[in-house]
């Protein structure tokens, strides 16, 4: 069962520092695409490393397309050994990304970020004016569609929910 | 007059951003729907979504082991 809502709600009631990108970022912004996976970029101090750790662990997280009947032990170390993860989880897929091509680390999207209610806790949704910057810089035709959502909401000029 | 996001979005300005979405192919009503939700609301919309399509695609796939196994 999908659950990237409840999953963003655990990584910001643990406290950990992240921003939302991609796919429910754009969604957020009121976008009608449908994703089965949360993009986060991350803040990689062993603290905040610890802290999205103790989120996922209870999902039973595993790399995706990892071979069936291997064992896998994650904790927050296997974090120290790489920047970007794409992870299944009983909750869904996440991707962890050090860095948004185009736009930086964690700590540079966070002033491009508008920090977002999860049902009593905030967590930072990346701009639209920052999304285009990154699916501009990543170039890929699969994003082409996402763009123009992201112009269009852009210059509808509406990035909060209407009431 | 100043026009609201979703009516920018229903009925937009030739040469716009907008008008280049919907000659896309970007459903602008979709959007104009969703603006009506606040971002938490869109997340939660957006896993049921998810969920209601991998229902689907079970489905799918059950039907089509179905008639393969009738047809052998």
């Amino acid at each position: 069962m999908i659950n990237l809502f409840e999953m963003a709600r655990r990584f910001a009631e643990a406290e950990a520092k992240f921003v939302i990108v991609g796919g429910i970022a754009i969604r957020g912004h009121g976008g009608n695409y449908v994703t089965e996976d949360l993009d986060i970029c991350y803040s990689r101090t062993n603290d905040d490393l610890k802290k999205i750790a103790s989120v996922l662990a209870p999902l039973d997280p595993r790399p995706r397309n990892f071979q069936e009947g291997l064992p896998y032990v994650f904790d927050w170390t296997t974090l120290q050994h790489g920047t970007n993860f794409t992870f299944e989880t009983s909750m869904g897929d996440v991707d962890l990304l050090g860095e948004v091509k185009g736009v930086g680390n964690y700590e540079d999207l966070v002033p491009q970020s508008l920090l977002v209610d999860f049902d009593g806790y905030s967590a930072y949704l990346l701009s639209i004016p920052a999304l285009i910057t990154a699916k501009r810089a990543a170039g890929r035709p699969k994003d082409e569609a996402g763009l123009k959502v992201l112009e269009a909401l852009q210059e509808a000029g509406k990035e909060e929910g209407e009431q | 007059m100043n026009r609201t996001a979703r009516q920018r979005l229903l009925d937009p300005k030739p040469g716009s951003k907008i008008a280049e979405a919907r000659d896309f192919g970007i459903d602008l009503t979709m959007l104009a729907e969703n603006l009506r939700y606040t971002p938490a609301e869109r997340i939660k919309r957006n896993d049921q979504a998810a969920n209601s399509m991998l229902k689907f695609e079970e489905a799918v796939r059950n039907a089509k082991a179905s008639k393969k196994s009738k047809t052998q």
